[in-house]
């Protein structure tokens, strides 16, 4: 049936999911940069409005995973945004996202440097979320 | 010359280009071609004083709003708001900017000021942008940075004593005017460094691990152009063919780095620069055939191709001994163009390689490298053997 995608449920299991990974804690292990921010912009009918992840990220461990409107998104250390369809293809491996920033195809903001650094623990982030059970609301 | 069948890419290249011997008197023309009334001229203290300058405010007669000089060598971030509070309150719709890569990268920050407000610092990010920024008109003085017609801007933060690197698609200059006669004052040594920075735009573009056929096409030339063009610049600073074609060679490597992005030679040349003022040209002249060397294992095959752009006969040769016989071709032109051949020489002391090592790893460009690089004992390795010349 799986989890729709972006909802409280699925930000929990996210968070689980990003503890459970000991690739990421090995990856993030110097992470001490602070929250990273997602917003998905909107998708009617799906979010008639941008919806945002807060991820209180510290040394390998979510501490926080929870629901957060836009303008609070954007207070975050790091904020990365992106449309529905762009996010999906992150989920579904189809799009690196430190590449998919360079490219514009999501949109960062924060210190590009920190976040290259981090490429191996961006990669086990979108490694959690992609082993999880999501269902797509345009599916 | 293979390519996958999963081969995906985007390719931007909005710019329009004007080439040609004293073109740069129609910036009054293309400054209102874009709707403009009230530009904003950037450029440095040197050129200010120059005729190239003059024309340039002669050309746009009343629609230069005011003249903005105090661009430093490596643009920073006071500079950039400086110049935008300058623009504001003479309220200019669009920017002129006249010089090198610093120049023209503090221009690219002014714009984003004069639309979007606030510092610069409020706008870090990447790609972040969200609508096209100020209208922006590039003259280049050098040949070498394509920073008239790329999405990055470099500005120093002084107070934090790092480089800021932007990206971002709307910051790409509407208008870039190829003038060769502007470069003729332009010394040796700078033609030199500025020309090998265009031929690594190029080299870096076609082995990127976004590398593409469209930025392939505009590398390989731009290479070409430069080992044809550039030793006769540095001999002749008046060799208008040589300065013009070294013009043009710049901006298709320009075009092609900014869509394939550059790799392991440019992290080394960007942290060596911020740390020791290597020149950027200079710097990736001296790392260049480290870099063939490392990368050889994965894309020797590119370096085929660049071998044979730059008249290397490697018809008998292996890829792999191709791509040792393109370093070794790399090390050959650096040495002709007269620049030195290694770090040490460049001043850059051997203790501090391990902390260039690690900075290097905070930069956008190795994410592109053709190959992965995760450790920054790797880079070491390339750093040590650029500093000694092995």
């Amino acid at each position: 049936m799986g989890i729709p995608f972006f909802s409280d449920e699925w930000i929990s299991a996210y968070k689980a999911a990003i503890n459970g990974n000991p690739a990421y804690k090995t990856a993030a292990a110097d992470w001490t940069y602070g929250v990273v921010a997602l917003i998905c912009k909107a998708q009617p009918p799906f979010f008639p409005s941008d919806v945002g992840i807060w991820l209180d990220l510290d040394r390998g461990v979510c501490r926080e995973a929870r629901p957060v409107g836009p303008a609070d998104a954007l207070k975050a250390p790091f904020c990365i945004t992106g449309d529905y369809a762009r996010w999906k293809q992150v989920l579904k491996k189809e799009l690196e996202p430190i590449k998919g920033m360079m490219q514009g195809k999501l949109r960062l903001k924060g210190d590009l440097p920190t976040i290259v650094r981090a490429v191996q623990a961006a990669q086990e982030l979108v490694n959690s979320a992609a082993g999880m059970d999501t269902k797509f609301l345009d599916e | 010359m293979e390519y996958p069948a999963d081969l995906s890419f985007l390719f931007t290249s909005p710019t329009r280009v004007v080439y040609g011997a004293g073109v740069s008197r129609d910036v009054g023309i293309e400054l209102a071609g874009l709707g403009c009334r009230r530009a904003l001229v950037v450029t440095d203290g040197f050129l200010r004083k120059t005729e190239i300058v003059a024309d340039v405010v002669k050309s746009l007669g009343a629609s230069c709003a005011a003249v903005f000089s105090d661009v430093p060598p490596d643009s920073d971030v006071r500079a950039v708001n400086a110049g935008a509070e300058l623009g504001r309150s003479h309220g200019a719709d669009s920017i002129v900017s006249v010089g090198g890569g610093s120049v023209i990268d503090t221009a690219k920050g002014i714009a984003i000021l004069l639309k979007e407000g606030g510092s610069l610092l409020d706008h870090q990010g990447y790609q972040l942008l969200t609508r096209r920024q100020t209208p922006h008109v590039c003259i280049p003085t050098t040949a070498g940075t394509g920073s008239e017609v790329t999405y990055f801007a470099v500005i120093k933060d002084h107070e934090a004593r790092r480089k800021m690197i932007f990206g971002d698609h709307h910051i790409i200059p509407d208008v870039a005017i190829l003038d060769p006669s502007l470069t003729v004052g332009l010394p040796p040594v700078l033609t030199a460094a500025t020309g090998l920075d265009a031929f690594s735009h190029g080299l870096e573009a076609l082995t990127s691990a976004q590398r593409e056929p469209m930025s392939d096409a505009l590398g390989l030339h731009a290479m070409r152009l430069v080992r044809r063009y550039l030793p006769a610049a540095v001999k002749n600073g008046s060799d208008m063919v040589a300065r013009g074609q070294m013009l043009i060679a710049a901006t298709l490597a320009g075009a092609a780095f900014s869509n394939a992005q550059v790799g392991l030679l440019h992290a080394i040349a960007h942290t060596v620069g911020a740390r020791h003022a290597v020149h950027h040209g200079a710097a990736n002249a001296i790392a260049m055939a480290h870099v063939v060397r490392f990368n050889n294992d994965v894309v020797a095959d590119r370096h085929r191709l660049a071998a044979e752009a730059i008249g290397v006969d490697v018809r008998a040769l292996s890829d792999e001994a191709a791509g040792l016989a393109l370093a070794e071709a790399i090390s050959d032109f650096v040495s002709e163009v007269g620049l030195p051949l290694t770090f040490r020489e460049a001043g850059v002391p051997e203790a501090d390689l391990a902390a260039c090592a690690e900075l290097a790893m905070s930069d956008g460009a190795i994410v592109y490298n053709a190959k992965p690089v995760l450790r920054s004992s790797e880079v070491l390795g390339v750093l040590r053997a650029a500093w000694a010349g092995t």
